[in-house]
Formats: structure tokens, sequence, C-alpha cells
């Protein structure tokens, strides 16, 4: 076409092939550019970040182990049940899911739909579920042929094997596997571990692509502590704990501590009152608990985050007391260091003691005084009018001169979050006279139980302060070494010759003075009551009291120390000689065969040792009645056969020395019978006296073998139970009261 | 008519010699007059009118750029469909390429018998056709609804859209309609009347479905027409005027093209983290599109394809292209379309006759059309609507539609004045 009347027709079909391809494909161009050339890399980032599934693989939290790699705190699988809603095809399959996981989870069916209906690929539905429950997530998708929608995302879940044990060291995590106290918190950087990636390309309904995107970083397993804690140990310390706390009403808690003087390891710490590891945020005192739960609501929720930050404190690290006599044994280290006194110095306590004119009388706790005594009497006797003319010899400038070189104003440097600082007197150190009086026997200034325990290893060990730590080692996933603890001394504060002077003053205290609740035989134990005022307390129930005993052992050669202490006990008795030295000998008595300290009787008490009956049976009477002579048993023949058919006390019963084996040598006489008279009451010779005239024997149980002043408390079979002659009865004894010392 | 075609057909046999020979007197006479008025071809021209018709062979240039976008197409669909027919069709990678692939076939088949075909023909059908889709158009309203409109008639295994045939109808009839009222286009009852009262239905029925895209490109194209047709300029300017007015009235005193209309707001801001606007085609084309950067990530290497992209196959096919191609590759596809278009609208200038002419402007037009709309949907340039592109986007009875009615324009373009390669 050309011409004529079509002239327009043509101007006006270029017109539109011009406006079509100009415009049109112009735009695009300009569209395309734009998006491709200048805005591609940020597209084709946002791209990237939907293409690519970054997942966080959580790192395993290290272990907690004992000394002997038992596992205190470990981590096990768990699951975070993850919602990739975007992938959820319509709100059939969303009612469905959101169906099967409120039933399997115990969820409210609404919250989970409500999270189905979101557009996303990560909405976290419940954290921290466990392997079985991820089972049946994993049968429900099956079952429902859901292969994307719900993710199952690893992750691990602290459990604490042995609960509430060592509550207060080892410490807890809390939801995002963050320790929040104790090793857990101190040591998480070296548990956490590093989290992994593994970023793979996914489609939009979450399977892989067929591409070559994965690229795994691999996450970093936490490191492992392995404690100088012996989870043996640790056990002992908290039983005699308990029985303590049980026995004596005490009502604000208690702890032990045991250390390896030389090397500042400790081996046990126990705080009871503690709570159980696998359920931090339960207060676990029921008593408490009841209280909480009879308040208001409003009340109700302050109450308990005090009553669990209390449940959480570390008795022996978080808070501090006054250490009482315990401190008299620094005292004492601070005048022979100076050669102030001598144990043969002779002190005089009129049961007061006025330590400067003007001043108030401090009172003995023995109203009627000591009399004249020779120092070591005095250290025995806890006497405190004798220590308070020792502290006026040292004058305040040594005596803070050895507090800060005992490390009193320090901290220990414990491995352990939160360590208290004590309070002395002054910042600066300086003390009025009364300040030093009272605080010669360890009155007045306020020190962590620990720092004591630091001290008396100090004085222990030849005069070497040495850093308490709990953590050993720490060893990564490989097991290979991250770090190790060694003994650190800080400095040596007294000399090895006072070392030992004090050592044996200790175990003098044991053997016959206020610590003779303490001791165990054959482990020459030296140890030093205390019984504390606590500050500015005195309750509904009269002045408020700490009990403590702080012992060593073996003396001649010291290898632990042992601190008890509970925190105001209301029971029979407050003294720490009552309440703590039993539970000190206790703790010793299990903890010191364990940790393999050889055992050496006094002539005294290998008299006193019970021996283990042999097997006469069959034996003829003669060569029996030889045996058990050569043994020190007290052979009774009845019947007349030639042969033994019968013993009592049968084979491996321990009975002492000079106990009466009764052999028989034909059954009729078996049938004789003997009537246990009564114990309690008696002093150990009187006990012997009556056992051997009814024919029985006695094997003795709990306080000193060596010194008088003890009476038997209880007995194994009830007075008048008729027996078999020969049968072992176990008494008891314990302290008369009226004797206890300070 | 008809009978004097049927004769003619009858001596088909001979067809060939008289072609080379007629070429050139057809040319000069063609020279001499023009063909556009149907007046002047039933008498003089009548003798060449046969049902098959080779005239001077058809224009190869547009038919190779036909099938090199037929071929693109293929291997690009084939790329983008394949995951989703992995992962929808039970693992059968092949599924949407096996059917296109048959219906290309199909297509290509029907496109080349269509080229021997008298365009002429069509005077006969433009009515016909055009009620048929208009009964069409009423009967989709009564068809089951897919996604909440009405588009599709379903006849066993195949589907089609009668807004397909729709878009044909208004072509053809109004380049029948046009081309025998030539001259008396200036005039309100001859020029703009019938038309409009065409499109006035039309509309309505798009409206029912609703199916607005298809609406749309069915006003540009009429409105392209006449105006090639010959109506008189201030007739566009009033109907602009009216529909800015229009627009303007909807914009001020409603919100139904508001901020507060989703489509509208996705379309300002697609990545809006507004819950209640769905971005997500929108967005995920534009991922794709971005990712694709100046050389693209290379055949088959599109990600944005495996899923992401709701129906990659379908209308947003050009994002993955743009994705695996990048900006050169997507430069290449337009080109493609720009040539096409320009050799389609050449082939018509030139064609013999009015009726030729409009016709082959209309179809070459609606095909660009689409094309222009399709991939400014895609780069977000307009709201998202629904426009699938030619000869890649999945659709069997669409693509045979497409590659007949090029069929129509290579019918065309044997009659048509030009340098014949």
């Amino acid at each position: 076409m050309a011409r004529g009347t079509t002239i327009r027709m043509w101007r006006r079909s270029l017109f539109v092939l011009v406006a079509l391809i100009v415009i049109g494909f112009g735009v695009i161009i300009f569209r395309l550019a734009k998006l491709q050339l200048v805005q591609g890399e940020t597209l084709q980032q946002m791209a990237t970040e939907q293409q690519l599934k970054d997942t966080k693989i959580n790192a395993q939290r290290g272990t907690i182990y004992d000394c002997n790699m038992k596992p205190l705190a470990q981590s096990a699988t768990v699951w975070t049940v993850v919602l990739e809603s975007a992938y959820l095809k319509n709100d059939e399959v969303r009612e469905k899911v959101a169906d099967g996981l409120s039933g399997i989870l115990d969820m409210d069916k609404n919250e989970i739909l409500e999270k189905a209906k979101k557009k996303s690929f990560y909405t976290i539905v419940k954290r921290k579920v466990e392997s079985d429950i991820k089972d049946k997530i994993i049968a429900f998708q099956k079952e429902n042929k859901l292969s994307t929608g719900i993710r199952l995302v690893e992750d691990y879940k602290r459990y604490y094997p042995y609960g509430d044990f060592a509550s207060c060291v080892i410490g807890f995590t809390g939801t995002d596997s963050q320790g929040l106290s104790g090793l857990e918190s101190y040591y998480n950087e070296y548990l956490t571990g590093q989290a992994g990636r593994l970023v793979t390309a996914r489609n939009a309904i979450g399977t892989d692509m067929p591409f070559d995107y994965e690229k795994m970083v691999p996450a970093q397993n936490g490191n492992s502590l392995i404690l100088c804690i012996d989870e043996v140990i640790q056990h002992f310390l908290e039983k005699g704990l308990e029985e303590g706390i049980a026995n004596n009403k005490v009502m604000n808690r208690a702890g032990a501590i045991m250390m390896d003087v030389n090397t500042g390891a400790i081996l046990g710490m126990a705080v009871k009152g503690g709570y159980d590891l696998n359920n931090p945020f339960e207060i676990a005192d029921k008593a408490v608990k009841d209280q909480i739960d009879a308040l208001p609501k409003e009340e109700r929720s302050k109450a308990k985050a005090r009553a669990l930050e209390a449940q959480w404190r570390n008795k022996i690290v978080n808070d501090t007391y006054m250490p009482g006599s315990v401190y008299k044994q620094v005292t004492t280290a601070m005048a022979f260091e100076e050669n102030l006194i001598n144990e043969n110095s002779n002190f005089n306590c009129g049961g007061s003691y006025v330590p400067f004119n003007g001043a108030r009388a401090i009172k003995c706790h023995k109203h009627g005084g000591h009399g004249s005594q020779i120092f070591e009497r005095a250290f025995c006797n806890s006497c405190n009018p004798a220590f308070i003319q020792i502290g006026q010899l040292i004058g305040p400038e040594r005596f803070y001169k050895y507090y800060h070189a005992f490390g009193f104003t320090e901290k220990t440097g414990i491995d352990l979050p939160g360590e208290a600082n004590g309070i002395f007197f002054s910042k600066d150190g300086s003390m009025g006279p009364m300040d030093l009086a009272v605080a010669s026997f360890g009155q007045n200034f306020s020190i962590t139980p620990l720092q004591m325990v630091t001290a008396a290893a100090a004085i222990a060990n030849g005069g070497h302060l040495v850093q308490p730590h709990i953590v050993k080692k720490i060893v990564d996933s490989d097991g290979n070494i991250v770090k190790s603890f060694d003994r650190i001394e800080k400095r040596q504060v007294i000399s090895e010759q006072t070392s030992k002077r004090i050592c044996k003053l200790l175990m003098q205290n044991a053997i016959d003075g206020g610590a003779k609740n303490g001791y165990v035989p054959g482990y020459r134990i030296g140890g030093k009551t205390g019984t504390s005022q606590k500050i500015g307390n005195s309750g509904p129930g009269g002045m408020d009291y700490i009990a403590s005993f702080c012992g060593i052992a073996p003396a001649d050669n010291p290898q632990v120390v042992l601190l008890i202490y509970y925190d105001t006990p209301k029971g029979p008795s407050y003294y720490g000689a009552a309440v703590a030295a039993p539970t000190f000998a206790k703790v010793m008595q299990d903890a010191l065969p364990y940790l393999g300290i050889e055992r050496k009787y006094t002539d005294e008490e290998v008299a006193k040792l019970d021996i283990q009956v042999p097997f006469f049976v069959g034996s003829s009477v003669a060569q029996a009645k030889n045996q058990a002579i050569s043994l020190q048993l007290n052979p009774v023949v009845y019947g007349s056969g030639d042969t033994v058919v019968s013993q009592i006390p049968g084979v491996s019963t321990k009975m002492p020395r000079g106990g009466t084996i009764v052999l028989y040598t034909d059954m009729d006489s078996a049938s004789k019978k003997a009537v246990v008279p009564q114990f309690v009451g008696l002093t150990l010779s009187e006990a012997n006296k009556e056992a051997s005239a009814a024919g029985l024997n006695i094997t003795i149980k709990g306080a000193s073998l060596s010194n008088s002043g003890v009476v038997c408390v209880k007995q194994s079979i009830a007075a008048g139970t008729q027996v078999s002659p020969g049968t072992v009865v176990t008494i008891s004894f314990s302290q008369k009261k009226a004797e206890q010392t300070d | 008519m008809n009978r004097n075609y049927n004769n003619k057909s009858i001596k088909a046999k001979k067809r060939k010699t008289i072609n080379i020979k007629r070429r050139d007197k057809s040319r000069n006479k063609s020279d001499a007059k023009s063909k556009f008025s149907i007046g002047k071809r039933l008498t003089p021209v009548r003798k060449k009118l046969k049902f098959f018709s080779m005239r001077s062979g058809l224009d190869m240039p547009f038919f190779f750029i036909n099938m090199i976008l037929l071929v693109v197409g293929l291997i690009m669909l084939f790329s983008a469909s394949y995951p989703n027919a992995y992962y929808y069709k039970q693992g059968d990678s092949y599924y949407f390429i096996r059917s296109q692939l048959i219906w290309a076939t199909i297509g290509v088949v029907a496109m080349i018998a269509i080229s021997y075909f008298d365009y002429h023909h069509l005077h006969k059908f433009a009515i016909p056709i055009l009620l048929i889709s208009f009964a069409l158009l009423i009967l989709v309203l009564f068809m089951p609804a897919i996604n909440g409109v009405h588009r599709w008639i379903q006849l066993g295994p195949l589907g089609f859209q009668p807004s397909e045939i729709t878009k044909f109808a208004i072509v053809l009839s109004f380049s029948h309609f046009i081309s025998i009222n030539f001259k008396r286009m200036g005039t309100f009852k001859h020029g703009i009347l019938p038309y409009g009262i065409i499109l006035a239905i039309t509309a309505f029925l798009l409206y029912l479905e609703p199916h607005i895209s298809c609406l749309i490109i069915i006003v540009l194209l009429s409105g392209g027409m006449l105006y090639i047709g010959g109506v008189k300029l201030r007739w566009f300017g009033l109907v602009l005027a009216i529909a800015l007015a229009a627009v303007g009235y909807v914009v001020l005193f409603t919100d139904k093209l508001g901020y507060a209309n989703g489509r509208v707001q996705g379309w300002l801001d697609p990545f809006t983290s507004n819950p209640n606007v769905d971005t997500w085609q929108t967005k995920q084309g534009l991922y794709a599109i971005g990712s694709g950067g100046l050389l693209g990530l290379g055949l088959g290497q599109s990600r944005q394809k495996y899923l992401y992209i709701p129906e990659p196959q379908n209308d947003f096919i050009f994002a993955v292209v743009c994705e695996e191609l990048g900006f050169i590759g997507a430069l290449m596809i337009l080109i493609l379309f720009a040539m096409l278009i320009w050799r389609g609208i050449i082939i018509s200038m030139r064609a013999k006759d009015k009726f030729g002419a409009l016709l082959g402007i209309g179809l070459t037009a609606q095909v660009g059309l689409q094309a222009i709309l399709n991939i400014f949907v895609v780069t977000n340039t307009i709201p998202n609507t629904g426009i699938s592109l030619p000869f890649f986007s999945y659709g069997g009875t669409s693509l045979v539609m497409l590659l007949a009615q090029m069929g129509i324009v290579l019918s065309i373009s044997r009659t048509s004045k030009l340098e014949k390669t």
C-alpha cells in the first residue's frame, strides 16, 4: 500500500510500530538494567538469604567430671521443634499440623495455629523436647506425609546425674545453655564451645537443591572440666551435713569444705540447703515453698525470687561469717611466729577479762574460769581471756599484718563466681583495743569460710598460703588438656617450725581438748571448734550462733583440712564441739581411709582396737582356746564335747580386745541366754565391766577412746533383751554436755 | 463469493507455474491499484483467490524469528518448569515440556498450513467468530471458578481461555469492519459506534470473569487498530480525557486504587512487610531478575525456579530467563521480540490490501503488547496481573493459537510486497 488516502495509515502504522518498540522495549530495558545491573547484587543477596538455609549446629556443652571422671554435669541431645510455616500449603495442612503438634507437645492448639499462619521459615514452637517426643513428631510427619513444615533442630540439655549433689558448686544453666551459677557460670566460656553452621541451598519447600552449596562449619564442642572434687568425698560431706542439720535443727543451711592443704585443691565442697540442679527454679525447701505459696499473689514472685537467690548461694564462698574460736589457731600462729609466747607460757583465767581500764569485761565461756594454765591448756580449753592477752601482746599492727598475710583481706581467687569480701574493723587495718581483744578470738570481723580454710591450710602445710581451686584440668572434647591448674603459692606466712607446733597443739586439742568430739582413732586428727555469734543478730529465740569445726589430718603430716559449719543450730546445743565436731569426725572416719591415709595407733588405742573374730568351728577346743588367747580374747567354753560346733560372736564380727568369745561344743548348750544390761549413762570402764559380767561383748563407737568424761549415750540392743552369750552390743559414747567447751 | 473461491481451488494442480507467472503480474497490478478497498478486491483480483495460495512465498525472516522464539521459548520453558514438574508431578521433570512440545509441533504445522490459506477468506468468519467469542465469554461464566475467576473452559483434557479467542475475534472483526468502511472511518456512525458497541460488550463480559489484563490488551489493541484505521485523533483525546477523569475519580474519591489496595501497595513496595499484601510472586520474580546480573547464572542454573517463584513456567517465566541468561540474554530475547514486531508490522504495511494490513498489524501488535505487558509485570513496572509471555509461557492451546495467528501473518506475507529472501 502506498499512496493517496492510505498515506495516513502508513504513518499511523509506523507510529504504532515505533511506539511499541521504543516505549515498550525502552522501558523494559531501562527496568532490566536497573534491576539486574544496579540493584542486582542487593537482590541476589536477598535471594541467597532465602535460598540458603543457615542452620545453627549447637555445640555440645562440656561435661563436668569429678576427679575420677564421674560425670557430675553432662549434656544430652534434645530437640527444638521449629515450624517452617511458609512451606505449609493451605489452611487444611496448617490445621492438621497445629492439631498434631498440640497433642504431642501438650500445647495450646491456637497458639501453634497462629505460628503456622505466619509466612516464615523459622518459628520456634517448643524447646528442649526429649527424644521420645521427637520420635512421635517424626511418626506424625510420616503418617501425614509432611516432608516439610516441621523441623527438628538438635540441641542439648544439661543433666545433673546426682540431682542436688554439690549444687552450689556446680551451678546450672539457662534455656540457652548459658551457665548461670557456680562452675557452669565461672567456666561458661570453656564449657560452651563454638556453635557450628550448616549452610545448604534449599528450594522453597525446604528440600535440598541440586547445587553444590553445602558448606559446613562443624560445631566445636565445649571443653570439659575435671574437678579436684571427689564424688565420694563430696558424698561424705553431704551426708554428714544432712545428718547434722537434722540432728541440730539447723535453720540457715550448713557448709563443709575439704581441701588438700598442700595444693589448695578442693576435694569436696558442700552447701546444704541446696537445690535440685535439674530443677534449679523450684524451691527445694518445702517449708519455704509452702510459705511462699501462702503469700498473696503480688508478693509471691518477689518472695520466690528471694528464696531462689538464697538457695543458689554458695555459703562458703559468697557469704561471710565470724570465725570465732577457730580463728584462735591464727592468733596462736602470730604469737608463735613473733616469739611472743610458747606452749608453756602461763595464763590465768578468772572467768572473765577486762582488756583495758574502763572496758567492759569479756567473759570466758567457762564462767568459773580456767584458773592458772599453761598455753597448751589454754588452747585446748579455748580460753578467751588467755587469747585476749595474747592479742594484746601481738598488738594491732602485727595482728593486721598477719591478718593480711593469711589472706583475709583479699579474695582467695577460687574459681567460683561471686566470692565475697571480708569485713575488717577498718579499711586501713587500724583497730581499737576492744577490736583487738575480740578479734583475738575471732569475733567481730567477717571472713568467708573459704578464707578460713585457706588460712588453716597455710598453718598446717608449713606456712604456705596456697590458692584454693576446684578445677584440676580443662580438657577438650578429644581429651587433650587445654589448661591445667597446679598449686599456686601466694606466699609463705609463717615458718615451718611454727606450723609444726600449731599442728601439735591442734592434735592435742583433739585428743583431750575442746575438739575431742572430732577425734578419729588412728588418724592423728588436729582441730579447733568454734562457736561464733552472728553479726548483729539476735532472733526471737535469743542469740544466733554459727557452730563450726576446722581440723586437719593427719596432724604429723597434714594432708587435708576440713571445715564444717552450721548456721544457726536450734537443737539441743549450739556449740561447735557438740554440733560440728561429730560431723567432722564422721566425715573424716569415712574420708581418710578412702584417701588412703595410713592409720597409726597409739599404744593406748591399739589396746582398745576391735579385732575380727576368726573361724573356730571345727577346731578342737584346746586349739580354739589357744588361738583365742593369742588374739587377746577371753574364751568361754560351754558343753562337754571336744570340738567347737558353734561360736558367738560369729566369724568376722568385730569385737574389742579382751572380749568374751563363747565356744559351744554341743548344740544343747547353745540355748543358753544372757540378758543385755543397761549401758547408757555408764563410762567406758563401767560398761566393760557390765559386759563381761553378762557374758556379752561390746563394741564402741563415737567419741574419743582415749579419755575420760565420756558416757554411753546409745546401745544397739535394748537393756533387758535376751540374747545368746557373746553377742556384740554396739554402744555409742559422747562427751557429757556439762563439759562442752567453746 | 464462497462458490468462487471453491471453483478456483480446483486449479490447485497448476498452482506452481501460475504463481511464478503471476508474481510479476500481481506486483504490477498492486502497484497500479490500491487493494485496500474490498470493492476493488472483489472484481479484478478474484482470479487469484484460491484456497491455497503460495503467491510470492512466505516471508522467511518473519518465519525464522518465529521459529527462533519458539525454540528459545521451549528451552526456557523446560528449564523453568522442570523443578515444579519434579516436585509437583510425581518426579516427572518432563511433564510440562512434553506437553508443550506436542502442542508446539501441532502449532508449527498449523502455522505453516495456515500460511498457505488465503487470509481473505477470513472476511467471512469475522462476524461468526465475534459471535462465538461472545458466546464463549458468556459460557465461561458458568464454568467453575479457578482461584476465584472464571477464565477456563475445560473440554476433557483440553482447557482453553475464551479470552484468547476474544482477542483474535476483536482483531479480525475490527480489521474486517475497518477495511470495508475505511473511507467512512472519520464518521461517528461508522468509525466509532460499531467498535464502541463491540468493545463495550467484550469489556462487560471480561469484567464479569473477571479478566482485566485481557481487557487492557484488548482496549490497547483495538485503540491501536482504530488509530491506524483512521479514526480522528479527537476521539482518542476524548476517550483519554474520560479515562483520565475516571481514574482520577477512582483515585481521589474511592480507595480502589489507593494505597489501601494491596495490589497497588505491593506494586509500589514489593518488599513490604505488611502481611496483608501478598507480594510473594513479584518479590520472588525480582529476586530472580536481580540474581541474573549481567551474564546470568547460566542456562538451567536458576535457583529461584526451585519453587520460590510460584509456577515459574507460566507468567513469570521471564524472571527465570533473566536469572539464567542475565541482562545480555534478556536483551537478546527482547531484540527477537522487537524484530518480530518490526517484521510483522512491515509485512502488514506492505500487504496488498487494508484488511491484510490491519489484520497483520493487529495480530503482531497483540503478540508485542502481550510480551511487553508481561515483562512489565515481571519487572514490577506495572502492578501484577496475569499476562502470559508469548512463545515462552506454558499453555498448549494458547501456543497453538499464537502460532496459528503467526501463520495468518505469514499468509499475509505471501502477498505482501517485500524483498523475499
